[in-house]
């Protein structure tokens, strides 16, 4: 089958991509409405975010939950310097354990 | 299994911290080998443990952006990180992915975020998971027809793209590609928003998106998605954490488990050909909607066990291909020097 004919059959079969993409959107667009309705009801999530932190002792996870009760900006660039950190350090200290192991780390050729 | 139970204090929950090694592990795994942040496994797997569905999207990436990091500087020493290409997108990438993080918290203002968001995951997965299978099933037919020395880059929609000539113009060296600076600017803006409302660092429809529409080769696909979801979860994670709905605790747990796993992921990559890559892709996607959608069915329990066996099944493949390669590149590097003793 060359890829004009695997084409057709994928775009203009009874089966064809766009139909199938096409049921499945209908499906998905008419239960909605159920949950339009049922969603008057209860409420979507808590108003207040406040880390509860009352029951902890020192430590990290009460640090974090302090944290994010002091500030949300402040907890905001916490997370990302700490992610940012974490990252950095455990990506060179990986690398470093997989470069021990003996593989091959240098330049890769694309080959598709 | 209690000594390995965690309190977060931001979801205000108790969660299994194996749970979230495991999770991270797969998910790094898959991450670096697909060039993806991988939300679509983690933002189903904690919102199926728990996890309110805003706080695991903004949990995902948190632990997205450091785990992205570990999976770049392995692709940036193998060559696949195309960082003009990367930083090009970034403009468009960034303003989606704000505008995507007021539409979720409008829709969560309705009280439709869960519902939504689901919703539209499983139109785009199965969306994406179709064209790159009917890309690849075209691809070995092809191959089988003609042979294998044929171009996979005849004429393709990358291709005609490319020969739009809207300036400022650019050359993309690495990825060996020249088109309109536009070009990545409409597809970073694009998969931004989609990344953003979706929860997800962009990589399930920007790294197709590189390839279908930009026109680089898959690897590069790779390393460059990566670095692009690396800037997408760090911002998410700032503009999530300002709305605080990132649990930090768990992030944390999580990028551990994902640093090892993200490693393995990377260097798996150098031993498997690029159709080889978009066929694996391509089934985890599906699995991905197929377990989205049970979900939406309510059939809860099914829904987890599909997305974490599908997971660690995928990770295993990867890991199983990594393995074979090294086995194979150590035993070609011994033959010459066999060869040489005798």
């Amino acid at each position: 089958m060359n890829i004009g004919r695997c084409q057709q059959v994928f775009l203009r079969g009874p089966l064809s991509f766009g139909r199938l993409a096409g049921a499945l959107t209908a499906f998905l667009l008419w239960t909605p409405v159920r949950e339009v309705m049922a969603a008057a009801g209860k409420p979507a999530t808590k108003l207040v975010n406040v880390a509860d932190t009352r029951g902890l002792g020192p430590g990290i996870t009460k640090w974090v939950g302090d944290l994010y009760n002091a500030s949300d900006w402040q907890f905001a660039a916490m997370v990302v310097v700490i992610m940012s950190t974490m990252g950095l350090v455990l990506g060179f200290g990986c690398d470093r354990l997989v470069g021990l192991l003996g593989i091959n780390l240098g330049k890769m050729k694309h080959h598709e | 299994m209690e000594h390995f139970t965690i309190y977060l204090p931001i979801a205000g929950m108790q969660f299994n911290v194996l749970l979230l090694l495991l999770i991270g592990f797969t998910v790094g795994v898959c991450g670096g080998f697909f060039g993806i942040g991988g939300a679509w496994i983690v933002t189903p797997a904690l919102n199926i443990f728990g996890f309110p569905m805003p706080y695991a999207i903004g949990t995902d990436l948190a632990h997205m952006g450091g785990k992205s990091i570990v999976s770049t500087i392995r692709h940036g020493k193998f060559g696949n990180v195309d960082i003009r290409l990367g930083v090009s997108m970034i403009a468009g990438t960034t303003i989606g992915i704000e505008l995507g993080a007021q539409l979720v918290m409008l829709l969560e203002r309705a009280g439709l975020a869960e519902s939504v968001i689901r919703k539209a995951y499983i139109i785009f997965l199965a969306l994406i998971g179709s064209y790159v299978l009917y890309d690849y099933i075209c691809h070995t037919r092809r191959v089988a027809k003609q042979g294998a020395a044929t171009s996979t880059y005849s004429e393709t929609l990358a291709s005609k793209l490319q020969r739009i000539r809207i300036p400022p113009m650019i050359r993309f060296p690495a990825s060996g590609i020249s088109c309109s600076l536009w070009l990545p600017i409409l597809v970073g803006l694009t998969t931004g928003i989609v990344a953003s409302v979706l929860g997800v660092g962009g990589g399930f429809i920007r790294m197709p998106a590189l390839i279908y529409l930009i026109g680089c080769p898959t690897a590069v696909a790779v390393g460059t998605d990566l670095f692009e979801v690396m800037i997408t979860g760090a911002y998410g994670a700032f503009t999530y954490g300002i709305k605080g709905r990132v649990e930090l605790i768990a992030a944390m747990w999580m990028l551990l488990g994902a640093a090892v796993g993200a490693q393995l992921g990377t260097v798996a990559v150098k031993y498997v050909r690029g159709y080889s890559i978009r066929l694996l892709f391509a089934t985890t996607i599906f699995i991905a909607c197929a377990s989205v959608l049970l979900k939406q069915l309510e059939m809860q329990l099914a829904s987890s066990i599909t997305i974490l066996a599908a997971a660690v099944v995928i990770s295993g493949v990867i890991i199983t291909w990594l393995v074979k390669g090294v086995i194979s590149e150590r035993s070609a590097s011994q033959r010459p020097a066999a060869a040489q003793s005798l």
